[in-house]
């Protein structure tokens, strides 16, 4: 028997829209459309991209989000496909969050990022099927419409309107596009010139950061929403959570040093100089914070069992911030150090790094943040999504 | 009809007449080359390798080499660039760029691909070149064309005429008669980044 087909069937919230939250989130995506007017009528100049490093924040951003999108899949299609009860009534929650965060990915963070955002519709008119960002989109797109269907699903089954057997086939394709998250992984990786990324090992470290990403998100969620009474997860689940965290982060940082020891270990060559650039040159800040994060959000998490929230989401943040710098480094590393690198005529943008966004870029980038925010929020309080006393 | 290039590196003085024939030929925006000389070894551009007294100069043209094998058109999500059939020429359709610059990842030799980041400017008020060439676009990639505008007039590309040395030397590899195809004949080359397995269409003479 599915846990949350014991809550009461007309749970709904019936709060205001114009909350603190929601002005703030607002008032922030206003600013984030604000940067985005002038981008567009100045150009990616008010970027701090250029000719070396042409990708940065917004593909960061894409990247996360698209982590949390099939993180969230996976979160949600878990339970039903390998009997965890424990943790069925916190999928609803999930999959609303995989419906935002592929929508910021898909939408957003592409959008801001291509400089003809008014001819996006070719993906559709004219995508080359040999190229991996035309299969990520379907991806994403793919992503969006099974968040919906599988949020639909489950708040059916919440409310006594369907079986809860009948979520095998969204479970089950739920929790493949969930692992299709590789194919992500292959926009960088299939990529002939640009060796650092072309590595078997990227598609697992996709698919782990793109776990860890969306259970430090719902953790965070967790523990804000358990205090107001939305939801209520026992903290020996919230426990196992931050230790699962734990466990992939470790894992993460094994493929980070073994990474660097690797270029190190020769002494000389391409490889060798491009990661010295990381751990002692102009990549030196990001890397070593990289470190930090990711060893202080293991300590955290992987202790958070019988503590309460705060230390919880301490841990969740810092591994947010690492995976961050797990992915502004994976770029940089291998942008700053191109195979052919002559002197020669000056091209626009730095060509030394470190990359470091501009205002313009991180305005933007909590604008879309924010714009998901507002979402997650409204979605909260209109949807039938919680298990406690306040989601009635 | 294959057409290629061939520069002879023992030729090339490194004077960048070929880079600014190129610039203004296809009246390209400031800051936008799309064919550079570099300096091989040297700290910056134009500098030589070494100590004194023991110097050297060498120099590596590099533009975008119409690969046989290209990883820009595999990568383009929306086919805004591709090879043409009839003469093996990478061509960019700024009319359908997104402005993703994957295509700048994917591509192997860094730089011959460039972005317009801001509104075109040019250095004088008049447009230079040739009338023909297409207009320059805001927030799409460019490149090397190898000049298909002359091409078309039963021209070669504006480096080929302009280079002072005749270090470069262009034709169809397919016609046994082409200047081309005579230069390679005899002589050792190599290709840039040939181990990637783009084959490409520039052949670097030694």
């Amino acid at each position: 028997m599915a846990v949350q087909t014991s809550i009461p069937v007309e749970s709904k919230k019936s709060g205001g829209l114009l909350t603190p939250w929601n002005i703030i989130f607002a008032i922030l995506a206003l600013v984030g459309v604000t940067c985005w007017g002038l981008q567009l009528s100045r150009g990616l100049q008010v970027t701090n991209l250029g000719t070396t490093n042409m990708w940065g924040l917004y593909i960061v951003g894409f990247m996360i989000f698209t982590g949390v999108a099939a993180g969230s899949l996976l979160f949600a299609s878990v339970p039903y496909l390998f009997k965890l009860d424990e943790f069925k009534p916190y999928t609803r929650i999930a999959t609303y969050l995989g419906a935002i965060a592929s929508i910021e990915a898909a939408s957003l963070f592409i959008i801001v990022d291509i400089g003809n955002p008014e001819r996006v519709w070719l993906f559709i008119t004219s995508g080359n099927f040999t190229s991996p960002m035309f299969w990520d989109f379907l991806i994403l797109a793919a992503y969006m419409v099974l968040s919906v269907i599988f949020t639909r699903q489950l708040i059916q089954v919440h409310e006594g309107k369907k079986e809860e057997s009948s979520l095998r086939p969204i479970a089950v394709i739920s929790f493949i596009a969930g692992i299709l998250v590789v194919i992500t992984s292959f926009v960088f990786s299939f990529q002939v010139a640009r060796p650092m990324w072309s590595n078997p090992v990227q598609p697992i470290s996709f698919l782990f950061s793109a776990l860890i990403a969306a259970l430090v998100v719902q953790m965070i969620l967790a523990v804000i929403l358990n205090k107001s009474g939305y939801i209520r997860m026992p903290m020996n689940l919230l426990g196992k959570m931050a230790k699962i965290t734990a466990v992939l982060l470790c894992i993460e940082l094994i493929i980070v040093v073994s990474e660097v020891l690797m270029g190190l270990y020769p002494g000389a060559g391409s490889e060798y100089e491009a990661l010295m650039w990381l751990v002692a040159g102009q990549g030196a800040v990001g890397f070593w914070l990289e470190l930090v994060a990711l060893v202080a959000a293991i300590i955290l998490l992987g202790k958070a069992g019988s503590s309460k929230g705060s230390r919880v989401i301490v841990g969740a943040l810092l591994a947010l911030v690492a995976i961050y710098f797990i992915k502004v480094n994976f770029l940089q590393v291998e942008l700053f150090n191109p195979l052919l690198n002559y002197a020669g005529p000056p091209v626009y943008g730095g060509t030394t790094g470190p990359y470091i966004p501009s205002l313009i870029e991180i305005g933007l980038s909590l604008g879309i943040i924010s714009a998901g925010a507002l979402l997650l929020n409204l979605g909260l309080n209109k949807l039938n999504l919680g298990n406690g006393k306040a989601s009635k | 009809m294959r057409y290629a290039m061939a520069i002879d590196l023992d030729r090339c003085t490194g004077c960048h007449a070929c880079s600014v024939a190129c610039k203004v030929e296809n009246n390209l925006p400031n800051g936008i080359w799309w064919n550079r000389i570099m300096t091989v070894g040297g700290e910056a551009m134009d500098t030589p390798e070494g100590k004194f007294p023991n110097l050297r100069m060498e120099f590596l043209p590099i533009n975008c080499q119409h690969c046989e094998n290209p990883a820009c058109v595999k990568a383009c999500p929306v086919g805004a660039t591709y090879k043409r059939e009839e003469d093996g020429i990478v061509i960019q359709d700024y009319d359908k760029c997104i402005g993703c610059r994957y295509c700048m990842v994917a591509c192997p030799y860094s730089g011959v691909r460039q972005f317009n980041w801001k509104k075109p400017e040019y250095a004088i008020e008049v447009d230079m070149g040739d009338a023909n060439v297409e207009p320059h676009q805001y927030n799409v990639v460019e490149k090397c064309t190898f000049c298909s505008h002359r091409l078309a007039q039963d021209l070669k590309p504006a480096c080929i005429d302009t280079c002072p040395n005749r270090a470069r030397i262009f034709g169809d590899l397919d016609d046994p008669d082409s200047d081309i195809s005579k230069a390679l004949k005899g002589r050792s080359y190599f290709h840039l980044l040939e181990e990637k397995g783009t084959k490409p269409a520039i052949y670097y003479l030694t």
